[in-house]
């Protein structure tokens, strides 16, 4: 196994694509507690004051939009192989397909970590100079606002993963990325406000990632933050197995 | 076959293979053996199957009945593929932004191989130049190159290559023919090297195996195949009256593009008789003796297959 993990390793570190994600991702961290930060106080903004808890971890949860880029770079991770047929080369070399796709999910939800280490550092970094500089005490530990951070991670990480398993299922690089983020950015927000069906929406892996960071989304009922996570969990998993099973029964490109 | 012999090391056998995509059998009951030792051409016009059969003899995909096996296993059940077996099926399996040495590190940490073997296969194909460039740049002889270095990371007793000879200049095919016929006789490594041209493996391989419309048309020596019978060509302005002159003879008479007649199973003597004696005026008769290509040509359109463009 620890070959097939350097291997995928080395497939992640020798292209340029993870570094543009990672710009990308924190870009977005960024923004996010930028935005929060300024329109804090703005008339018709209905955010608590920037010293309530709730809106603190709010801010943090910012550092969890990167999630968006790892599910992403999942995709891509998976799909760059079929693209590039360097599926063939790594299936001769490692034929047992189960081992291949269990290193790649591995790798995947590692650099999914890697991701939200950094742009919750960065969150951190932007929230201690500017609320510090307002004079506003952040309660890293008393508010929750360290915890938000660290489930940031679990939802990033696990997004890397729903990406390999999307990818394989679709297979074509373009396809899937566009599916994921049409999923995420119209179907979603769809189910939430569609009468019937939105019961389920508290369920989908968007909300229970909103679930566990305290990213406030919407006015439904939500799941709590043990609860997301788990919901979230059982939807990497699915997306895991269902990746795995395919990549050994179907015939390699 | 008997288990033992099928099971020799480095041996590559295909056993009743079939694979059917929906409504179509791309290979049909196909059994063939490649020996250790040789060089052995897999033959057929574009689409016959070739590529399909490698496919599932290296385990990319599933045959839907029969088998292909190496050193008397499949593919998935060998101890370490990465070091037995080393295949390039067309010279596409890189990232293009990815330099040539990063892309053979990759598959190097996969097989646990030492990153010095990187640099080596470089050098052994020649693309120590180029090592650190990305392979979006690469002509497609550096690609089949950077393909066959991949191949040859893990020092392999088996080599299948699909179609290597392609983008090539002829100093690079010449090499490649020194290659490969160095691995055989004087490794005794097993080599099998598909082609849809046979001059263009002709004066590598010893053996060949010949397919169209997936299935097995000719398996053996090249030579044997050299000595098979290329017909007598007539021109005639009357080729239904030597046709049917010739009936009695129990020959196989074709129409040939140039206008002339070919006919298969009767020496020049037999037919000029024949015509002679059915007082036909005849224009040229001579004995066909037809290059390589043309035979395999004709063995190949034999099989119903449409007949492969002319080089």
């Amino acid at each position: 196994m620890i070959p097939l993990l350097r291997a995928e390793w080395r497939k992640v570190t020798t292209v340029k694509l993870g570094w543009g994600m990672l710009l990308g991702a924190m870009a977005l961290a960024a923004l996010g507690v930028v935005a929060q930060i300024a329109s804090n106080g703005a008339s018709g903004n209905i955010a608590l004051p920037l010293s309530a808890a709730a809106t603190q971890k709010s801010i943090a949860a910012s550092a969890s939009s990167a999630y968006l880029f790892s599910v992403v770079v999942g995709i891509i991770l998976i799909t760059t192989e079929f693209r590039h047929f360097t599926s063939r080369p790594t299936f001769l070399i490692e034929p047992r397909r189960g081992r291949v796709i269990v290193a790649k999910l591995i790798i995947a939800a590692l650099v999914g970590i890697i991701y939200g280490v950094i742009c919750a550092a960065l969150t951190a970094a932007i929230m201690a100079i500017w609320l510090g500089a307002l004079g506003v005490t952040i309660g890293w530990i008393d508010n929750g606002v360290l915890l938000s951070m660290l489930s940031d991670l679990v939802v990033i990480a696990t997004f890397a993963i729903v990406g390999i398993g999307v990818g394989v299922l679709v297979r074509n690089q373009i396809a899937a990325v566009i599916s994921a983020l049409v999923y995420l950015f119209v179907l979603e927000p769809l189910i939430e406000i569609i009468p019937v069906i939105q019961k389920a929406y508290p369920y989908l892996p968007g909300a229970a990632a909103g679930a566990i960071t305290g990213a406030s989304r919407g006015n439904l009922p939500h799941l709590d933050a043990l609860q997301g996570g788990l919901v979230l969990l059982g939807w990497g998993l699915l997306f895991a197995v269902a990746g795995w099973m395919l990549m050994i029964r179907r015939d390699i490109p | 076959m008997s288990p033992e012999a099928t099971s020799i090391e480095g041996r590559i056998v295909a056993t009743d293979l079939t694979k059917v995509f929906g409504q179509v059998k791309a290979v049909d009951g196909l059994s063939f053996s490649v020996e250790p030792g040789s060089v052995t051409g897999f033959l057929g016009p574009n689409g016959a199957g070739k590529t399909t059969t490698l496919r599932i003899i290296l385990g990319l995909a599933a045959p839907t009945s029969g088998s292909g096996t190496i050193s008397g296993v499949t593919y998935a059940h060998l101890p370490a593929p990465g070091r037995t077996v080393g295949a390039v099926l067309e010279a596409t399996s890189f990232h293009p932004g990815r330099s040539a040495r990063n892309h053979l590190r990759v598959f190097c940490a996969a097989a646990g191989l030492s990153d010095k073997r990187a640099d080596e296969a470089l050098e052994l194909v020649g693309l120590t130049q180029a090592a650190r460039f990305p392979v979006r740049g690469f002509s497609l002889g550096m690609r089949q190159r950077l393909g066959l270095a991949t191949a040859l990371l893990g020092n392999p007793r088996v080599l299948l290559l699909d179609e290597p000879a392609n983008g090539l200049d002829p100093e690079g095919i010449a090499w490649l023919r020194g290659l490969l016929r160095h691995f055989a006789d004087v490794d005794g490594r097993t080599v099998l090297v598909s082609s849809h041209v046979l001059s263009e493996v002709e004066q590598t391989v010893d053996r060949v195996v010949i397919i169209a419309r997936g299935r097995l048309i000719y398996e053996g020596r090249l030579a044997d195949l050299e000595g098979a019978s290329a017909g007598v060509v007539v021109r005639t302005p009357t080729p239904e009256q030597l046709s049917a002159a010739l009936a009695p003879l129990n020959v196989k008479v074709t129409g040939r593009p140039d206008g002339a007649v070919a006919v298969v199973g009767a020496t020049p003597e037999a037919v000029g008789h024949a015509a002679w004696e059915a007082h036909i005026e005849v224009h040229e008769l001579r004995s066909g003796s037809s290059s390589l290509e043309e035979t395999f040509l004709r063995l190949t359109a034999d099989a119903g297959d449409p007949p492969a463009a002319p080089v």
